[in-house]
């Protein structure tokens, strides 16, 4: 198993990208929360030890890189420690809202800057008033303060903006405004709303299923899935339709059933809604 | 038949927008009933349970006739209200008299409705193997080796092990009957 997903990887045929979902989590209450996450949603924390374990046996397998997400990740205590740990393992993109980023934090996040890891922030509009709408009062002074932070502590950020649509020109002045912050062009991604979680009950989003989202190994308390937009909550219910296996350790084992799904997949339209 | 957002004893049986990606091809035809609903929670265990119990009390070189009639007959000795009203249609759908699948279910002497030795032999090797526990009597063994080979002998022993699983499965869920089999039930005075 392992030589397969190793060449399945390089091929191109599997990503090489697992995720994680730390916690489901979040001190934000997004309109378009693929998770329903919030204050009040249960944790379900994937656990240090596991993320750990997980990543070394990702590694093995021939996994070229981690994901981090959730929730808000950063509410979990021990994250920017692991975080390193994490990126010793594989290069390491962590996926935040940005508002969690204290003095504290800061500091034990330095060490990122000598790894390869990034910490991707979301922000949506390039105005405060249209940005915050969706994300809750206070979102886009806190990202906007965070962003030249971690960049100047030479720190990687992304900035993943999701979207249903921009209105003329703010497009152009949210990429006017990431590269005032020190994010490149490379290290901005603009995505879509994916019609899941709170995004249903607002009718938001476009739908997309396996055959339109990249089978990026996905890996929560509650089993396997085939993309990081699959173990989505709705009413309070996680989503089933994405789900690969409950079963995560080994790793081998949603990792085959993956690779056997991907081999038996019709083309999609993952390119052309860049849902990434 | 899947029924809205229902809780089964804290299991709700998941429908077709919701099904796992291995789970899809058993609700390519429609409803899968509420065995495969349940075990879509858990996708690797349907996968390699559902093509078992398929091979097991499916089709196979044993008459459909003596399958049923161990398959009845073991889920009315364990009590299992889903399996019983499920094999009930399937039984008469086999050909099975009615008279023989009231005996099957309890409700007659098993001598009232069948006169084969070869039947009788093997209805008291299901109830002596679904009844258990603890050790098979040498006579009970001796007395079935009389009527089957060890390929006949292996492969019912198993059918009643298989449907023993499903019945503990089907009453702790508290899997609901179709209303077509129900209906049915009805229909024949089965009920």
């Amino acid at each position: 198993m392992t030589a397969t997903i190793a060449r399945a990887v390089a091929e191109g045929v599997l990503p090489g990208r697992v995720w994680f979902y730390a916690n489901y989590h979040c001190n934000l209450v997004c309109a378009y929360c693929l998770t329903e996450s919030g204050p009040k949603a249960a944790r379900r924390e994937l656990g240090r030890e596991r993320m750990l374990k997980l990543a070394e046996e990702a590694r093995t397998l021939g996994f070229t890189a981690l994901g981090v997400t959730g929730g808000e990740p950063f509410l979990l205590p021990y994250l920017p420690e692991l975080l390193v740990e994490l990126a010793g393992i594989l290069p390491i993109v962590c996926l935040s809202n940005g508002t969690m980023f204290t003095r504290d934090r800061l500091v034990r996040l330095q060490p990122l800057a000598d790894l390869p890891a990034a910490i991707q922030l979301s922000l949506d509009r390039p105005e405060p008033d249209t940005n915050d709408a969706m994300r809750g009062p206070e979102n886009f002074r806190k990202v906007v303060e965070t962003i030249p932070r971690l960049v100047g502590q030479g720190v990687r950020v992304r900035i993943a903006t999701t979207v249903t649509s921009m209105a003329a020109g703010e497009q152009e002045r949210l990429c006017e405004l990431h590269r005032r912050l020190g994010v490149a062009d490379d290290d901005h991604v603009i995505r879509p709303i994916v019609h899941r979680g709170r995004a249903v009950d607002h009718g938001l989003g476009v739908d997309a299923g396996p055959a339109d989202l990249p089978a990026e190994l996905t890996i929560t308390t509650d089993g396997a899935f085939w993309s990081p937009f699959g173990p989505t909550v709705h009413g309070g219910r996680l989503d089933t339709d994405l789900l690969l296996t409950r079963t995560t350790d080994p790793l081998s084992t949603p990792a085959g059933v993956l690779l056997r799904l991907v081999e038996g997949r019709p083309q999609g339209a993952d390119t052309q809604l860049n849902i990434r | 038949m899947i029924q809205e957002g229902r809780a089964i004893g804290g299991v709700h049986l998941i429908k077709a927008e919701q099904a796992p990606l291995l789970a899809r091809p058993y609700y390519a035809s429609g409803d899968p009933g509420p065995i495969v609903a349940a075990l879509a929670h858990v996708p690797e265990l349907l996968e390699v349970a559902m093509p078992f119990l398929g091979a097991a009390l499916g089709p196979s070189w044993i008459s459909a006739r003596a399958k049923e009639l161990v398959i009845l007959r073991t889920s009315a000795r364990l009590a299992c209200r889903f399996c019983v009203q499920t094999h009930t249609v399937a039984a008469r759908d086999t050909g099975l008299a009615l008279d023989e699948v009231r005996a099957l279910r309890g409700e007659l002497p098993l001598e009232d409705a069948f006169d084969d030795p070869h039947e009788l032999a093997l209805l008291d090797w299901v109830d002596t193997v679904a009844l258990g526990p603890g050790p098979v009597p040498d006579s009970a063994r001796a007395a079935v080796r009389v009527w089957f080979g060890d390929a006949e002998l292996v492969e019912l022993t198993l059918l009643v092990g298989a449907t023993v699983l499903l019945n503990r499965f089907c009453t702790a869920l508290d899997l609901p009957t179709s209303p077509q089999v129900l209906a049915r039930l009805a229909q024949e005075g089965l009920a």
